[in-house]
């Protein structure tokens, strides 16, 4: 007995300071739960925290690939777990924003079962349409849709670009055909193989295809234009007040200690500053903002309220 | 002549020693998580991914195109020693070779599935070789309505896989299609058969449906014909090297398998377990030994091997050329090269020429490697077999359990698996025949979501699928096909009608002159 007094004592020594080290909050391994499986966007930006947090701040991190269900797997796993900073979600859209007005069923609250901790970034998709069509402009691309009308593809039923697609349905008054994949890959493949007239994609990952003359931009649902592609412009300068973004961030189980989401929120702004990091995240045309804890819960419920009619619109009319 | 300096370079890149170290790990790696049941490539690719960041570009992907095909190689030996595809692909390869190790011929149909393995992965490497520009160029002009025809083509030709009662072999072809329509449905996002269940929403993985029914489903009905092992004491350890006539026998099916492997590995969205299952299917038609096929051919083990380490090779055309990813393992590895900044399309061939002979090149030497490794693996695999069940079965059951749980990190799929094996237990007890449902689960998902593309894209008019060349031409070949396979059927019937007319006469006779 005196002995496990002892080992307690001396545990709760050597814990504190270890917990108060700046940048590291837990002396176990965290563990970063993504919604997708290896090797996309999602995963390769959990990897760069992961390795970061444990280069930097001495915090052991490991990535918990989860995939399921349009990542509500992921979430209603995490949401169950102990909210001591060792289990957090690399959240996006999809179960956050999407899933509660999508699915009735949800067995999680995005609001009330968890603590969003820290946004990441966000990469904007924009309307892409084939070179050939001699469609450059907006305005082109409205008459187009009202007289043949256009096919466009889109990652899935549901998805962002599914999303965006019937935003711009709803605010340009145009019914474009939409052709649902898996995935934005085999849309892109059956664009290039000349069947489908349009898509939405990330910009970011058509940088390629653009300086080759393979798709031609139209316009982009960010709220600025974008640095890497400042020819391209948004729909609000077109007159159009569409934006949609792909956003991803930091947020674990309901009931957090605040010291430790302060902690959590104040090491991932300093990893995001890092050259690296940043050129990285460009890649993949993830944008940082630093946000705090609390702008950041608003934010999230903010997506999910300005984003219902159109999710709504999105799967009554497939 | 380009095509021979850039492979000539390519060798070099490939046999510098360290590109050489890590295509030998690659490939050790990849047979060692093949022979696992269930942990597939992708799991493999992406247990070594991280330990390829610190490596440069060329050998990293070396290291893990050798997992990628050494894993295909490696899911064939449980395959044939336990029943248990240990890649997704190599469940066709359970068909005959199974029934081969329950003959004792355990041994003759490893060899044979390393040689057609071999056979299958150089041909996929020269067509890669030769091909890549202008197969990137064909697999571009390949719309909904060409993939639509060209599975239609497949599942026509499936049709006749079937041993035996045909009004099973339909039932399990139409249950394959049915347990493919559970899930998310793509083309308008309405639930069907989810029962209300999230883990539901994505559809049952091929993983699980294979597991279950062949792995878990033999492990009862084994449990329950012997407890103390049915075959172990029929095994000719010695005896692994094909007879001259088994080798005559696996060539021209080594060869057509290769030449149906190359062609799916490189349609971006088909694969090696498509691959696999249409060149069975295709092989079962035109082999002079059909009848034998599902009751332990070696031609049967050798076509899909073929086929699938072809395609495993020749998946790497859309994948590096196109940046289009044919398979999940594939997108691991156009991540891996982002990671690199590295950005797999049509310039990769101009500006990354070097990784890419240089993946070729390695192609030859891991596949030689894996040959060299393997044979004299062989008759220690067999021994696997001599351990005693009771030993053997809770390690198979732990094995696919993991494997299971790998894929999703869910526990609900391991108890999917187990659902599934009772249903491969009950499909065992009433002789209906897994291949025609695997091949229905395999095809038919994809074949709805292709034909509601193409009929979205033309706005409901359906001669785009005549009028389209590619697909014209392929709606004839299954056109010509089914009228064969009818004009077929008929005949033998009316040669059965004959025989028992003939028979009842004779009959008639002899009780005539008895009367």
């Amino acid at each position: 007995m005196k002995h496990f007094l002892a080992m307690s004592a001396a545990a709760l020594v050597f814990a504190a300071p270890a917990v108060a080290d700046p940048g590291k909050w837990s002396d176990e391994p965290v563990r970063i739960v993504v919604t997708f499986p290896p090797g996309g966007t999602s995963d390769l930006i959990a990897r760069v925290l992961a390795q970061y947090f444990e280069s930097e701040y001495g915090q052991k991190a490991v990535v918990d690939n989860r995939p399921g269900a349009g990542g509500t797997v992921a979430a209603d796993f995490v949401a169950e777990q102990t909210p001591d900073g060792t289990t957090l979600i690399l959240g996006n859209n999809a179960p956050f924003t999407i899933a509660p007005t999508q699915f009735e069923d949800l067995p999680y609250d995005p609001m009330g079962d968890f603590t969003h901790i820290a946004y990441l970034g966000a990469s904007t998709p924009a309307l892409f349409v084939q070179p050939s069509s001699g469609i450059t402009t907006i305005d082109e691309y409205i008459t187009q849709a009202k007289g043949d009308g256009i096919t466009y593809g889109s990652s899935g039923v549901g998805s962002i670009t599914h999303i965006l697609g019937k935003a711009v349905d709803i605010e340009l008054g145009i019914e474009q055909i939409h052709v649902p994949y898996q995935g934005s890959a085999p849309a892109i493949q059956d664009f290039r193989a000349g069947v489908l007239e349009a898509y939405y994609d990330m910009v970011a990952l058509n940088g390629d295809l653009i300086t080759e003359g393979e798709t031609q931009p139209i316009a982009l649902a960010a709220p600025e234009r974008s640095a890497a592609f400042p020819d391209i412009p948004t729909f609000r300068e077109l007159g159009h007040d569409i934006v949609i973004e792909n956003w991803t961030g930091l947020s674990g189980p309901a009931g957090m200690d605040p010291e430790m989401v302060k902690t959590i929120n104040d090491t991932v702004a300093e990893i995001m500053q890092l050259e690296p990091v940043i050129e990285r995240l460009a890649q993949f045309g993830v944008e940082h903002t630093p946000m705090s804890a609390e702008d950041f819960t608003t934010f999230v419920e903010g997506t999910i309220t300005t984003w219902e009619p159109l999710i709504k619109a999105a799967n009554v009319n497939g | 002549m380009e095509n021979l300096i850039g492979f000539g370079n390519g060798l070099l890149v490939a046999l510098q020693p360290e590109n050489l170290l890590y295509c030998f790990v690659g490939v050790f790696l990849g047979t060692f998580i093949g022979v696992l049941p269930g942990i597939g490539s992708m799991a493999a690719i992406s247990m070594i991914l991280p330990l390829t960041f610190y490596l440069e570009p060329t050998s990293a992907l070396v290291m893990i195109a050798g997992v990628y095909y050494g894993a295909e190689y490696g899911g064939s030996i449980a395959s044939i020693l336990m029943n248990i595809p240990g890649t997704p692909s190599s469940s066709i390869t359970c068909i005959d070779g199974y029934p081969m190790a329950r003959d004792g011929r355990a041994g003759i149909a490893l060899f044979g599935s390393a040689i057609a393995s071999f056979g299958g992965g150089i041909i996929g490497m020269i067509v890669m070789a030769i091909l890549a520009p202008g197969l990137a160029e064909l697999a571009l002009n390949f719309g909904p309505t060409e993939y639509f025809a060209v599975i239609l083509l497949g599942l026509v030709a499936a049709s006749a896989v079937s041993n035996g009662n045909p009004i099973k072999g339909i039932t399990m072809v139409v249950a394959g299609l049915m347990l493919g329509t559970v899930g998310v449905d793509i083309t308008t996002g309405a639930e069907r058969f989810t029962m209300g269940i999230p883990e539901m929403r994505d559809g049952v993985h091929l993983v699980i449906v294979a597991m279950g029914l062949f792995g878990v489903g033999e492990l009862i009905v084994s449990i329950r014909a012997n407890a103390k092992g049915a075959f172990q004491n029929e095994i000719d350890y010695k005896k692994f090297y094909p007879s001259r006539a088994q080798w005559r026998a696996m060539f021209a099916p080594i060869l057509r398998g290769s030449g149906i492997g190359s062609f799916f590995g490189a349609l971006p969205g088909t694969g090696q377990t498509v691959a696999s299952a249409v060149a069975y299917a295709v092989e079962k038609k035109v082999s002079p030994n059909r009848e034998s096929f599902g009751k332990g051919a070696i031609e049967g083990v050798a076509v899909p091997e073929a086929a699938n380490n072809s395609a495993t090779q020749t998946a790497f055309i859309p994948t590096l050329t196109l940046g289009v990813p044919g398979s999940a393992s594939m997108a691991l590895v156009i991540g891996a090269l982002m990671m690199y900044g590295i950005v797999p399309g049509p310039r990769l061939l101009v500006e990354h020429s070097n990784l890419f002979w240089g993946l070729v090149a390695s192609f030859l030497i891991g596949n030689i490697l894996l040959l060299i490794l393997n044979i004299p693996l062989i008759g220690l695999w067999v021994r696997l077999l001599k351990i005693p069940y009771r030993y053997m079965y809770p390690t198979i059951i732990v094995l696919i359990c993991i494997g299971v749980y790998s894929l999703n990190n869910n526990v609900f799929d391991v108890w999917l698996t187990l659902a599934f094996g009772w249903a491969g237990y009950l499909m065992r007890l009433f002789r209906f025949e897994p291949a025609p449902f695997l091949i229905g689960f395999v095809l038919g998902p994809m074949m709805e979501e292709q034909l509601r593309r193409a009929m979205l894209l033309s706005r409901g008019d359906a001669t785009v699928f005549l009028t389209r060349p590619i697909s014209g031409i392929l709606i004839a070949i299954t056109v010509i096909l089914l009228a064969y396979a009818i004009a077929s059927a008929l005949r033998a019937r009316r040669r059965a009608r004959n025989v028992a007319a003939a028979l009842s006469e004779t009959e008639a006779l002899s009780t005539s002159k008895k009367g």
